[in-house]
């Protein structure tokens, strides 16, 4: 199960798991973001080429509009994830 | 050696069910937590492209999962299907820029980098899909 929330400082926090089965409804509030914001994974134990994929599109997407996604506190085996998939290219990851 | 099988329903939603089947034996098995991570990994990449190309296959797709000394082994196996060889699936340009990229084939990508071996087979006379890994566990 995935949640994805907005935090009082405008920091949205993904929370759980980001697999094939939640991405319908990740895709519904990540299509909503239209301008550079942090995404924090302190809570987000796991993701799959599915979650990647809705992170790709939407940074493409910002990107083309002068704007862009950066991303905070992966947990080890999710940062690897994204350097195997060359995601720590199109993403600030700090 | 400890084997565990089971089908699951072809559709995405079988995900849930399969993490805990999953879970289910890693925590039998004291399984490193990066190797834990690994194979759900690879297993949902797996299925999930099973369950969105094979499509008119039968119902089930069956997980099996066996430690054998110091690796784990992990067999799908689709059956009523046409062959999907995933070695014909290109490669995913990892160092181009953004613009230059496209999100498919990732997840195959993904597979063929975090295991040790990887094996496609297809039977024609029941039109059987078995795909084999291989990943060893962190001493």
């Amino acid at each position: 199960m995935l949640e994805i929330v907005r935090n009082d400082d405008g920091v949205i926090s993904l929370q759980g798991r980001f697999d094939a089965s939640q991405v319908e409804a990740a895709r519904a509030i990540l299509t909503m973001i239209a301008e550079s914001c942090t995404l924090d994974f302190a809570e987000l134990t796991y993701i799959s080429s599915a979650g990647l994929g809705l992170l790709f599109s939407t940074q493409k997407r910002l990107v083309d509009a002068g704007c862009a996604l950066k991303l905070i506190n992966l947990n080890p085996h999710i940062r690897e994830i994204f350097q195997i998939a060359g995601f720590d290219n199109i993403f600030e990851i700090a | 050696m400890a084997t565990v099988r089971r089908g699951f329903a072809r559709e995405i939603a079988s995900l849930e069910e399969i993490f805990e089947f999953l879970a289910e034996f890693v925590n039998g098995q004291e399984v490193d937590e990066r190797t834990a991570f690994c194979i759900n990994l690879v297993v949902e990449e797996l299925f999930t492209n099973m369950v969105r190309h094979n499509v008119g296959g039968g119902d089930e797709i069956v997980l099996g999962v066996d430690r054998v000394d110091g690796q784990l082994r992990l067999e799908l196996v689709d059956s009523e299907v046409e062959p999907f060889d995933l070695e014909a699936v290109d490669a995913v340009p990892v160092t181009a820029e953004i613009g230059d990229r496209r999100p498919g084939g990732l997840g195959i990508h993904l597979v063929r980098s975090m295991v040790d071996d990887l094996q496609y087979d297809y039977r024609t006379n029941d039109r059987q899909m078995r795909i084999s890994v291989v990943k060893k566990l962190e001493t």
